[in-house]
């Protein structure tokens, strides 16, 4: 693919270059891709969001070097076929609520670029206002359940957010994602146990990304895949290549089946590598470098663009077209949210405190 | 590990059944000596918690609540076999009891009188009159503090078992918790903590079926608490509680592993609460059927017969040992009354830290 979707990062020298990966963190041997049954149209439309997700969040790479993003940015580089391949296999009721690293989530879900351009730089008309930053909005007409920065808080609060659904007599389902480091958290026990035991449509998305921030997952747990946790609670549970996005939207389309039918929650562990640092501030001079090298090849918009191609399902032009269609919308948008005002000082509480919208 | 009963699929009260008595394990069989001291431990322990509950209480001479162990004796006993003491710092088992295990502390060397003190809130109980019932440890004999939340004696007993890694010695830590607690986050925390660092604790589930008046079926999807162990990559079993032999044989070979630097080992006892969640609980959710199924099984009963079979026990002898508890428990609470409580004045000594 073209070097333009593909920042090059030089890794510092490290401490990690001497030393054996930890183990358990090079990737499996690739399986080939699948189509699930989508149209030629639907498969263009997954590599549009693929692109426009590693967009976006260049986009905001650069605006933050330059001192323009307040607060942490938080990329997804590597990841971007679990957020798209998820929502995608969702209807848009169904209740989604995406972690930092889930921008192609919310583009699926239609969320404007510019708005999350609007959010990362603090605008007066951003979702929040400037109050905060990062993706930590919601927008309920949308169905989105705004992230907590708490890691694992967020799966007993969509736990009872698919309970409200079943109370209702709405065939929803409600799906969040929580990272290898997450799982360790009392709220990931106390909410998938809960939906376990009341048999609440809950899909929860483990991306195994490998690190925690900088805790490697053999010091996380001692199971060799999350996937392992289901049985323990009694409910589904699948690993999947998570640099595969059809295999993840396949994944997600049995589990919301599953969800829709009264068949109880979902374990979904997807497997892919963090391939930045925690954030974008983070050197990840801990990571060894191999690892970087062999995740690099497992790229989930290479695959894509590998499988469309060799199944006659695009061109290279047309992937081209594709991605070039992208840029100049994005950067009107950018330019745009750079030119919106900040909130005036005398706002700096309203709206945060309940009663003072 | 068991094998699972997935016909008992449509679960609810009275279809959690004891799991089938597996093989004998492989660290030995308990002497003679051993099986009476355990058949006594069990019937001190339901001798003081019936005088604690039923006479005691009634009498309005408990300060607070009583939250007792009935039923579930041979789970605490044949766990506390195990355990070592009297060595000394570096040698001494450490113990985090929940607030169903009465015979760990007695076992562990507490005194009846000290245990009938604290329930009556005097000055020379375990925490002088600050807290009553079983809201007490002792680090002198090596027992750690039960703590009211329940779940968060899990981290705790996994980092007590932290101190003996970076030690380098093979004691070990014995966690106690009911099955409600496994719904909690400190208890996963403690757990996948403890297994990342093969850390020696023997997690010990006391599973009463009933979490107040909660109905495991409504505390978890799985047929056995057991089934949670393979999620942390530690072995798990679950065995008969009523049935001090076997879990006598069961906590012994997780404490070898633990001993031989293998790691956690999580335990289900299943057992029946048979009793209120405390004193003041008439358990009226809890079908009847259920309690005179589990009251068949009562654990002393069961190992009385056993031990009569074998010719360790007849009938003077059994005699001779219920008299001689009762005589030390009448023993034991004329003194307790006779201890004073503690002044009004003294109420913050010992509270915080720097006043003790």
């Amino acid at each position: 693919m073209s070097t333009v979707l593909r920042r090059s990062r030089k890794t510092p020298a490290s401490r990690g270059e001497r030393e054996p990966p930890p183990r358990g963190l090079l990737p499996d041997p690739p399986r080939p891709m699948q189509n699930p049954g989508l149209s030629r149209q639907q498969l263009r439309e997954i590599h549009r969001f693929l692109c426009l997700n590693r967009l976006v969040e260049d986009r905001l790479s650069a605006l933050y070097r330059q001192g323009q993003i307040h607060g942490g940015l938080y990329s997804s580089l590597g990841q971007e076929g679990i957020s798209v391949g998820t929502a995608y296999a969702l209807a848009p009721d169904d209740l989604l609520a995406p972690m930092i690293r889930n921008i192609g989530s919310l583009l699926v879900r239609g969320v404007a670029p510019l708005t999350l351009f609007l959010q990362f730089l603090a605008r007066a008309d951003a979702p929040t206002g400037g109050k905060d930053g990062t993706l930590h909005f919601d927008d309920l007409d949308k169905s989105i359940v705004g992230p907590i920065s708490v890691l694992g808080t967020l799966i007993p609060v969509m736990t009872g957010a698919a309970l409200a659904a079943r109370m209702r007599g709405e065939n929803r389902v409600a799906l969040t994602y929580i990272g290898d480091g997450g799982t360790s958290t009392g709220d990931f026990h106390e909410g998938l146990n809960l939906a376990a035991v009341l048999n609440l449509p809950l899909i929860l998305v483990v991306e195994n990304n490998g690190y925690a921030y900088s805790t490697p997952t053999h010091r996380q747990f001692a199971v060799q895949s999350l996937a392992e946790r289901g049985p323990a609670y009694g409910v589904a549970s699948e690993s999947i290549d998570g640099t595969d996005v059809l295999a993840v939207y396949a994944a997600t389309r049995r589990a919301v089946e599953r969800g829709r039918r009264g068949g109880g929650p979902t374990l979904l562990e997807c497997r892919a590598f963090r391939r930045r640092g925690h954030a974008e501030h983070d050197d990840m001079r801990y990571v060894p470098k191999a690892l970087l090298q062999a995740w690099e090849k497992r790229d989930p918009l290479d695959r894509l663009e590998g499988f469309l191609l060799h199944e006659g399902e695009a061109t290279k032009k047309e992937l081209r077209a594709a991605r070039e269609e992208i840029g100049p919308a994005l950067d009107e948008a950018a330019r745009s949210a750079l030119e919106r005002p900040y909130p005036p000082p005398e706002e700096t509480l309203r709206g945060v405190y309940h009663g003072t919208e | 590990m068991l094998a699972r009963d997935r016909k008992s699929s449509a679960r609810g009260p009275g279809a959690v059944a004891a799991p089938a008595r597996p093989a004998t394990g492989a660290t030995g069989v308990p002497d003679d000596a051993s099986l009476l001291k355990m058949l006594y431990s069990m019937k001190l322990t339901r001798a003081i918690e019936t005088r604690i509950e039923r006479k005691l209480y009634r009498q309005g001479k408990i300060v607070g609540g009583v939250y007792v162990g009935r039923g579930q004796e041979a789970i605490s006993v044949g766990a506390a076999m195990h355990m070592r003491r009297g060595g000394g710092e570096d040698h001494d088992d450490i113990v985090s009891p929940s607030h169903r295990d009465m015979a760990v502390f007695l076992m562990q060397g507490v005194p009846p009188e000290r245990i009938l003190a604290q329930y009556m809130g005097r000055r020379t109980g375990l925490t002088r009159g600050r807290d009553g019932n079983m809201h007490m440890g002792d680090l002198r004999h090596r027992l750690v503090a039960f703590v009211s939340h329940l779940g968060d004696s899990i981290p705790v007993a996994a980092g007590c078992a932290l101190t003996f890694r970076m030690r380098g010695t093979d004691q070990v830590s014995f966690c106690f918790f009911g099955e409600g607690a496994t719904s909690r986050g400190d208890w996963h925390e403690g757990l996948n903590f403890a297994a990342v660092l093969k850390l020696p604790v023997v997690f010990i589930c006391n599973n009463n079926q009933y979490a107040y008046s909660t109905h495991v079926s409504r505390q978890m999807k799985v047929e056995r608490v057991s089934d949670r162990a393979r999620g942390y990559g530690m072995p798990g079993e679950s065995q008969d509680g009523n049935d001090v032999r076997v879990v006598y044989e069961a906590v012994g070979r997780a404490v070898a592993r633990a001993r031989r630097g293998e790691g956690p080992t999580l335990l289900e006892f299943v057992t029946f609460r048979m009793t209120g969640h405390s004193a003041h609980d008439d358990a009226g959710y809890v079908p009847k059927a259920l309690f005179e199924e589990w009251e068949r099984k009562d654990p002393i009963r069961l190992f009385e017969d056993d031990l009569k079979g074998r010719g360790l026990l007849d009938a003077g002898a059994l005699q001779a040992m219920e008299s001689r508890i009762e005589a030390e428990l009448d023993e034991a609470v004329a003194w307790a009354e006779s201890q004073p409580y503690p002044d009004p004045e003294e109420c913050l000594i010992g509270v915080y830290h720097e006043q003790a």
